[in-house]
């Protein structure tokens, strides 16, 4: 509590001119329990018993000069309300708010298709955002637009006035998650998978309890207060783990650790480490393969949208990492494995709507790393590779449709002919000197998708539509970490010769090649002198770089390629089955004739009307 | 002029995946221009490589190609769909540059292919600096003075002709590595060599600095019959220096007098008729120095921008939507307007409430990233209020962009309570505050309000910002205001 300069009692009471002043000034209820030191929602019934709330403007083009028709509203503390309330069934979606990394169009995506499925229902949508950039906020899209912040208190007063029979928070993203809790306990009625269920999934020991109910694995995890603390669950899940804050302050990084004294050092710069704020530490499962997989849940039937397969191992963000539909590298066990589970958990947890589940499969084993009882990312993306359209059937589903009664109960994405990938788009060229590595944190603005009959053309098309055009001849530049000194680096590697490059290595990974019979020539690295990798960059020598640094990625050396690969546009690959990908492209580029079709063609046989 | 007959089919090139600078803007505005292209009973075939947008969904195109949204790959597409028209206008920067490379490959000559919404000739106009500089001087107007050098002494030959300060951009550097500043003829010599050494192709740009002042956007729409409206005015509260992006901006415009409103408004027609665009919303941008109103040019979009979709949700005006109509034809006073349906889109909008955009940036995600604003954008969102007031729409504007703010200040949030610090205290927290908003930073807006509260005078931070006394003197009413409630009581 900040001290005030006024003793209480030489405070005068506040009048309803004094409190109505501050509402036009633009106060929130929140502030103002933080001026007079109370509670935000004592400030709201005070604000209420004055009669002070908020009328709702139209935004009309003309200055209230002619008649306006359409219905697109703001609110302020003035006199007439203009914002009519109909008699119809009203349906309220919030949006997702401001554009950022981790929460952006995707979340738009779901928000309109939301309004579209339940307007064909009947119901009269309601928009709620803040987003001058959206299609949401677009008047033609929804019966009713109410530009606000999404706040509790800015929801509530439009919920007062128009008396939804719902109200939807798990389509624009964290935002109106955040205030679902609180909605419900004001009266809103919440519609599909309730705040309950949402918080199993976000509560670590709740879902842990399911997951065992249900006997599905998870890595191993623990939870740690101190640096000492932290070692200790460290060694009992073993290494190597992913250590992250509970409380994620200013986007504190998660790191992924293989030593104590990495664990050590993490611990003494996370610095908002405390008994209400622990540290969460995972077992990393290296080498694994990740899997999202979107499904909608009707309370009874489950119908998957898909599964795509992550291309880079696990470690990466799955918002960072590309990503194919259909899996192309799995068992028959491990998928069956995957869409029981998937079943398992929507009943689990009640959903009534979407619902993501990400996997790692290492050994033929499936292990769950999250859930998301909500629209999640690759819902969009899902929905057109397969022409389901996932984020309008559980709109519907939320409104008490089932998907028997929407024909897509038997719905089945494995009957798709074609291939999709998606890859992510990186804002790194324009944040000059910061690590360009991918890592567990979401750095990507963007997506793209590449389709097409098979792999390598999709994946080809991906790398170009993002900007990252593949070398078809040259020379390729191999850095790898000791751990990828593997098989599949000399694959990879004889490969590229097949098609023509030549190879040059650091000492390390060119004595590993040439002991594989890989011919190769010897380049220094940043700090073995002179001419060195960034060198050869730089003058136009290398036109494909794989390199793949290891744990603390902020060496000289690999920061000073991908820097040097950024300035100069030399296609530049941080894992080994992206660039075993990457030579599947660059194979079907080199071989011409890449067609394009429309998604309406490929979709001929699998749009569900 | 009614919708043109001609024409039967119709290409829309997106503009890809969300970049810091192209975001969801243009999903919005291709999403507007299928709708009503589709409803005017056109064939519209899309090409946008990203999966995320609504644009994409089947239903809102005749043929969605989801493909790479280069020249070969559009070419392909022209190849198989053969369509009458390209309107280029629609996909930022992208579907711009793309539209283009057709044009000057011959792609479009050989599939005898259109381009509606803004012609080859305007495009090039607005988008190269040297012949736009050259169409303001044909139309009496002004443009930041300057030009691209490759040696030293052409820089030193223009330094002496304008005098300083003088900004160096190097060309082609991510980032804008290299530019900067220069204030003398040591530090302009030291830096454009830098800046030379940077630049692939060893050039600079040089252009007299107009750091400070103060800087306007217009939304101006125009048709075949030559009718021009105004949709919008926006005014920037950050001075020039800061990115339109990186910028709060607020909508209409709140410290012009009428006067020189109407001098911009004019200006803005005979821009939009030099450069030729006959079909559609251009964004003009201007600076104006606070000590003489001295106006200057400094660029134009000819094609709807993240400022037009502002305007559009600011105003009601959905510009892409009409600029879409205009292009097949239709003129401003043939088409009635979206909201009263009585009046054509030929009335100007006008606002009776104030709205307030506030960037929201994401550097926590990039280690050791340079975190201060400038000529390049670095915003991933934005969010925008409305409100009666600038105050309102200000304040429900930070409460917006859900950050952990609830408003300006006094949400338990605040860097500093300065009620409680002693005398020492507020001397050095005076010298933080004046030092920290010198410089454009996210958040500077909250040490604003932490400068009123230590009594520093709206001249003095003026001085150090440049941000217009008005806005400053309406978040000093905020100020006094919460200092008010203070003294009462629940």
């Amino acid at each position: 509590m900040k001290p005030s300069k006024f003793k209480k009692t030489e405070r005068s009471p506040v009048t309803s001119e004094i409190l109505r002043k501050a509402k036009e000034y633009g106060f929130s209820d929140r502030q103002l329990a933080e001026i007079w030191e109370m509670k935000e929602s004592d400030v709201r019934l005070l604000r209420k018993k004055m009669n002070i709330v908020p009328v709702f403007k139209t935004v009309d083009t003309c200055a209230a000069e002619f008649a306006a028709s359409t219905p697109y509203h703001y609110s302020t503390y003035e006199r007439e309300n203009e914002s009519i309330k109909s008699k119809k069934k009203k349906i309220v979606i919030l949006g997702g708010g401001p554009n950022r990394i981790g929460q952006g169009i995707e979340f738009d995506y779901c928000c309109v298709h939301g309004v579209m499925a339940l307007r064909e229902e009947g119901y009269e949508m309601i928009m709620i955002n803040c987003n001058p950039e959206t299609v949401s906020t677009d008047y033609d899209t929804t019966d009713k637009l109410y530009f606000e912040p999404l706040t509790l208190e800015d929801v509530l007063n439009i919920c007062d006035h128009e008396q939804p029979y719902g109200v939807i928070v798990s389509f624009g993203g964290q935002t109106p998650l955040k205030i679902a809790k609180a909605l419900e306990e004001n009266g809103v009625p919440i519609l599909g998978t309730s705040p309950e269920g949402i918080d199993i999934a976000e509560d670590r020991e709740r879902f842990g309890l399911l997951l065992r109910k249900l006997n599905i694995k998870h890595p191993k995890y623990g939870t740690a207060h101190t640096v000492d603390h932290a070692v200790q669950v460290a060694e009992q899940v073993g290494f190597p783990v992913l250590v992250r804050p509970s409380y994620v302050l200013g986007g504190r990084a998660m790191e992924v650790c293989y030593t104590i004294s990495a664990v050590r050092d993490y611990m003494k710069k996370a610095v908002d480490v405390s008994p209400d704020h622990p540290v969460l530490i995972d077992r990393f499962l290296e080498d694994a393969f990740e899997f999202d997989v979107d499904c909608v849940c009707d309370g009874k039937d489950v119908v998957i949208g898909g599964v795509m397969e992550h291309i880079e191992e696990a470690g990466i963000h799955s918002g960072d990492s590309s990503c194919v539909l259909p899996p192309y590298m799995i068992s028959d066990k491990s998928y069956s494995e995957m869409i029981e589970y998937t079943i398992e958990l929507a009943k689990g947890l009640n959903v009534l709507g979407l619902m993501n589940v990400q996997f790692a499969v290492k050994d033929d084993t499936v292990y769950v790393l999250e859930v998301n009882p909500r629209a999640s990312r690759t819902v969009p993306f899902v929905s057109k590779a397969t022409g389901l359209p996932l984020a309008k059937i559980a709109a519907k589903v939320m409104a008490g449709r089932t998907l028997k009664e929407l024909g897509c109960k038997d719905f089945d994405f494995r009957k798709m002919e074609h291939v999709a990938v998606k890859e992510a788009v990186f804002p790194f060229a324009k944040f000059p000197r910061t690590p360009v590595f991918l890592g567990p944190e979401m750095r990507s603005t963007g997506e793209v998708m590449g389709i097409s009959k098979n792999f390598g053309e999709s994946i080809a098309k991906s790398q170009i539509a993002a900007g990252n055009t593949l070398p078809t001849e040259g020379t390729a530049f191999f850095s790898v970490n000791d751990n990828d000194k593997s098989g599949t680096a000399v694959a990879i590697a004889r490969g590229l010769i097949n098609l023509g490059f030549d190879i040059l290595a650091t000492e390390g990974t060119a004595a590993f090649f040439l002991k594989n019979n890989v011919p190769c020539g010897k380049i220094f690295k940043v700090n073995q002198g002179r001419p060195n990798s960034v060198d050869y960059i730089k003058n136009g020598k290398i036109q494909l770089i794989i390199n793949t640094p290891l744990g603390e990625v902020s060496r000289n050396d690999e920061f000073a390629i991908g820097w040097a690969a950024l300035e100069h546009k030399v296609s530049f690959i941080t894992t080994l089955s992206a660039a075993a990908a990457a030579v599947k492209a660059i194979e079907t580029e080199k071989a011409g004739g890449m067609s394009v079709q429309s998604i309406q063609e490929y979709l001929g046989m699998h749009t569900i009307a | 002029m009614p919708r043109r007959n001609d024409i039967k089919s119709i290409l829309i090139i997106g503009s890809g995946p969300i970049v810091i600078g192209q975001a969801c803007e243009f999903d919005y505005s291709g999403t507007q221009a299928c709708r009503v292209l589709r409803q005017e009973g056109y064939r519209v075939t899309l090409v946008n490589s990203n999966p995320a947008t609504i644009m994409t969904d089947p239903e809102f195109a005749d043929a969605t190609y989801i493909e790479p949204i280069t020249p070969e790959f559009v070419e392909k597409i022209i190849e198989r769909e053969r369509p009458d028209v390209l309107l280029p206008t629609m996909g930022g920067q992208t579907a711009l540059n793309v539209a283009v490379e057709l044009a000057d490959r011959g792609v479009l000559k050989k599939y005898g292919v259109e381009l509606i919404g803004a012609k080859l000739e305007a495009i090039k106009m607005a988008e190269d600096r040297e012949l736009f500089r050259k169409a303001m001087d044909r139309a009496g107007l002004e443009c930041a003075r300057g030009g691209f050098v490759n040696t030293l002494d052409e820089g030193l030959k223009i330094a002496e002709s304008i005098g300083f300060p003088l900004i160096i951009r190097p060309s082609f550097t991510l980032g804008g590595t290299g530019g900067g500043t220069a204030y003398n003829f040591e530090e302009f010599t030291e830096k454009i060599q830098h800046g030379l050494t940077s630049s692939p192709i060893t050039q600079v740009l040089i252009e007299e600095s107009v750091i400070g002042w103060k800087e306007y956007e217009l939304e101006v729409m125009r048709d075949m019959k030559d009718n021009v409206v105004i949709i919008c005015s926006i005014e920037n509260f950050d001075p020039m220096g800061v990115h339109t992006g990186d910028s709060i901006t607020v909508a209409p415009a709140q410290t012009l007098t009428d006067k020189e409103y109407q001098q911009m408004r004019d200006f803005a027609l005979r821009i939009i008729r030099e450069i030729g665009v006959e079909t559609g919303g251009s964004n003009i941008q201007f600076a104006v120095d606070p000590k003489n109103g001295r106006v200057l040019v400094i660029e134009m979009n000819p094609r709807v921008s993240r400022s037009s979709a502002l305007a559009s949700k600011a105003t009601g005006f959905p510009i892409a939507k009409m600029a879409a109509k205009l292009a097949v034809g239709y003129t401003l006073d043939e088409i009635p307007n979206d909201i009263t349906k009585l009046t054509p889109a030929s009335f100007e909008p006008t606002i009776d409430y104030c709205v307030v955009k506030i960037p929201r940036w994401d550097f926590e995600k990039f280690k050791g990233v340079d975190d201060t604003l400038g000529v390049q954008m670095k915003s991933v969102g934005e969010a925008m209020a409305i409100g009666r007031t600038f105050k309102e729409a200000l304040q429900k504007a930070l409460r917006s962009l859900e950050q952990g703010r609830f408003g300006l200040g006094s949400d338990g949030k605040d860097a500093v309570e300065v009620d409680s610090l002693s005398e020492m205290e507020k001397i050095e927290w005076r010298k933080k505050v004046l030092d920290r908003i010198k410089i454009p930073r996210p958040g500077n807006i909250f040490y604003l309000r932490y400068g009123l509260q230590l009594g520093i005078s709206i001249d003095e931070l003026y001085q150090a910002t440049g941000i217009d006394p008005w806005f400053l003197y309406n978040i000093k009413q905020i100020v006094d205001y919460e200092k008010e409630l203070k003294a009462y009581r629940v």
